[in-house]
């Protein structure tokens, strides 16, 4: 049996010399491909420019959908960004992939600044410590309690953590 | 010297198989600087129902993590047709379990319905363009994906 569709997402980071981040999602599937570029300013996370192209679409209303990316410039990336940029890109009066992308994207600048920490706790030397360095970041990081199953209550993480 | 390298980069790739008439099955890896995860997903039409769904953790940050393993199994019986179907997902599967196979979960399942989109127009072959774009855009909408395109008479 041969593939009947397929799908290939790829999002990156660049830090840029002036201190912001050039974030880059692109999507190529069997009947769609589309890339979204985005500046975001640090530390307030601000999109100040954004552009995206459609290279190859389900059919050619799609492309009218194009202008609406530029609504986001101007946005912050962080709580209610979800429902900002599906009512202004995606839903009936728009482009739902496009939106998607854009979310994507918003998704890679928390990612990006979650690696070092990440890393900090898996470089220590023995199980106990990183389980103090799981906690440790716990308790920096409280909107995080009851994220997912590590965090929830009764998990190992949370054992001697006030949060 | 590598000052323009990447300082995170996420893959998310899907693959579709279409293996009997009404049955799609998602094979999904995610692959990040932290995570990495796989998951196979089968979707059954016309309610376009979870049937089956399989993960494995490859790279993970917690030795709680694994736990999320079994939660998958809170996606079976949801339909992707349901208008909440993202939230229940990125409840059940992720907020019970994890975040990030939620997301590729609901990857999979997006994957599926434009396999699904396409299979519809395959078929209608013998159909005209504006009869065939007026069904799908019928099925859009009851999947909830409705767009621009779907919502403008061709």
């Amino acid at each position: 049996m041969v593939l009947f569709y397929s799908r290939n997402k790829h999002a990156s980071v660049t830090d840029r010399e002036d201190g912001s981040l050039l974030v880059k999602a692109q999507v190529e599937e069997t009947c769609f491909a589309a890339q979204v570029e985005m500046i975001v300013s640090l530390p307030d996370l601000e999109i100040t420019s954004v552009k995206a192209k459609v290279s190859r679409m389900m059919c050619e209303q799609c492309a009218e959908a194009l202008p609406l990316v530029n609504k986001v410039a101007g946005l912050k990336v962080g709580p209610g960004i979800i429902k900002i940029i599906n009512g202004l890109v995606g839903g009936s009066k728009g482009c739902p992939r496009l939106a998607e992308l854009l979310l994507e994207c918003c998704d890679q600048p928390i990612l990006r600044f979650t690696v070092g920490p990440i890393a900090e706790v898996l470089a220590m030397p023995t199980e106990e410590e990183q389980m103090e360095g799981h906690r440790e970041f716990l308790r920096r990081n409280p909107r995080l309690a009851d994220n997912c199953v590590a965090f929830a209550e009764g998990s190992l993480i949370r054992e001697g953590v006030e949060l | 010297m590598f000052h323009e390298k990447l300082t995170f980069a996420r893959n998310k790739l899907v693959g579709v198989e279409y293996p009997r008439e009404n049955l799609f099955i998602a094979h999904g890896v995610l692959d990040d600087d932290i995570y990495s995860m796989e998951l196979d997903v089968e979707v059954e039409a016309p309610h376009f129902e979870i049937v089956r769904i399989n993960g494995v953790m490859k790279r993970i940050t917690t030795p709680e993590c694994w736990k999320a393993i079994p939660k998958l199994q809170n996606a079976v019986g949801l339909s992707l047709a349901d208008e909440d179907f993202t939230s229940k997902v990125n409840r059940r599967v992720g907020r019970e379990g994890c975040r990030h196979f939620a997301t590729l979960l609901l990857e999979c399942c997006d994957t599926i319905l434009r396999a699904a989109t396409l299979r519809e127009a395959e078929t209608g072959g013998d159909l005209e363009d504006e009869e065939l774009h007026r069904r799908q855009a019928e099925k859009m909408t009851l999947l909830h994906k409705d767009c621009l395109a779907y919502s403008t008479p061709k």
